[in-house]
């Protein structure tokens, strides 16, 4: 028993060695010291583009994984190379997914003042989100490995990432359903929810929250500060409730 | 300076990241809990914040630089997405259409549910007991 509770641990501890031993390998196009430049470089190019072409599209996890793939190609690395060359930033994911908390203790108060709506509303939109793409994708006759990618499509990226990991199901699809997603959400979403009369901020911002995560909550803090606190409110809530939910359910 | 002289809260706040992230994977472990470990870290961290009465400001440092890095922390999983050989064509066509058409729904639904129910409760709470 008590072994078995600190495997997390020691496994954590093989990561954190591999990621030294990668760096200490001689240098070629797969080195952490050529990959972690190319990632960083990447990213920072694709937020310089998005911020001057202010489009959704164009979304630094849509640009700068391209930007990246561009540069793999280039210099001839597959995946494993790639990823070996990553190792820092897995590294990362699970930190990240418990700083999420801090936005969620910022905007807990607001919570209190709408109540019971909002529990509501999340309770059943962290359901929809993936009920409806999971429907649509049954009967058009998608696949096991495409059912389980699209249960996590709403959820924001280090949360999905985990519980596909928990899941076996295909991480790099369940990264690409998410973000591809988001950006939907983040386009047609707001222009969607003005066709429909939907004029409170707040609905707004919890909408794309809900179910375009990190990507609509950016889209959100454009519109105003208080449609991006839901936004990023709704988020984090609905990851948390997600990665309650769905195992339990996967495993009915 | 002012760096140097921030430095001990920065690694306080890294620390209890990390912290939390490896205390969740161990819980979860121990009693074979169905969650990711570090979601039950994220759970723990909120509720020892709420316990704590505040933000701590290492923490909350720390944790704005990651979560604006977010997108660059997840780009190796996402980058995967071009690698993927082994979807057939009708594979596609469903992911695709059920992303598309799936998101317009679940976001139109979940924003008039919540606007529904905020008008009511705004009714409710003006003293208003309309026998809806």
């Amino acid at each position: 028993m008590a072994s078995n509770a600190f495997t997390p641990l020691r496994e954590w501890l093989a990561q954190v060695q591999q990621v030294a031993i990668n760096f200490a390998e001689p240098l070629s196009f797969a080195h952490p010291l050529v990959i972690l430049p190319l990632n960083i470089l990447g990213f920072w190019l694709a937020l310089k583009i998005y911020r001057r072409a202010g489009t959704p599209i164009l979304h630094p996890v849509v640009g700068g994984s391209l930007l990246v793939f561009a540069g793999l190609l280039l210099m001839n690395v597959d995946f494993a190379g790639y990823q070996r060359g990553s190792g820092l930033l897995y590294l990362l994911l699970g930190p990240a997914v418990v700083a999420l908390a801090i936005p969620l203790k910022q905007n807990l108060t607001m919570v209190r003042r709408v109540g019971w709506p909002l529990i509501l509303g999340l309770a059943v939109g962290a359901i929809l989100a993936p009920l409806v793409a999971v429907l649509i994708a049954m009967l058009l006759n998608g696949s096991a490995a495409v059912l389980i990618a699209l249960t996590t499509k709403s959820v924001t990226t280090p949360v999905a990432l985990a519980l596909t990991e928990q899941m076996n199901g295909i991480q790099s699809l369940a990264a690409g359903v998410v973000a591809f997603t988001g950006v939907v959400g983040a386009v047609c979403g707001p222009a969607l929810l003005k066709l429909l009369g939907i004029t409170d901020e707040r609905v707004t911002g919890f909408a794309l929250g809900v179910n375009a995560h990190a990507i609509g909550t950016v889209r959100a803090l454009e519109i105003s500060a208080l449609c991006g606190a839901f936004s990023a409110l709704a988020m984090g809530l609905c990851g948390a409730l997600t990665a309650l939910l769905l195992p339990v359910l996967i495993s009915a | 300076m002012s760096f140097l002289r921030a430095l001990p809260r920065w690694l306080l706040g890294a620390g209890l990241l990390l912290a939390f992230d490896l205390t969740g994977r161990v819980l979860v472990a121990a009693l074979s809990l169905p969650l990711p470990g570090p979601v039950l870290g994220m759970l723990l961290l909120l509720i020892a914040m709420m316990l704590y009465g505040r933000v701590p400001r290492g923490l909350g440092l720390v944790g704005e630089q990651i979560l604006r890095l977010l997108v660059l922390i997840f780009l190796p999983a996402t980058v995967g997405i071009y690698f993927l050989r082994d979807l057939s064509g009708g594979d596609w066509i469903a992911l695709i259409v059920a992303m598309v058409v799936g998101t317009l729904i679940s976001i139109a639904l979940t924003a008039l549910l919540l606007n529904h129910l905020i008008r009511r409760s705004g009714r409710d709470g003006e003293g208003g007991n309309d026998g809806e």
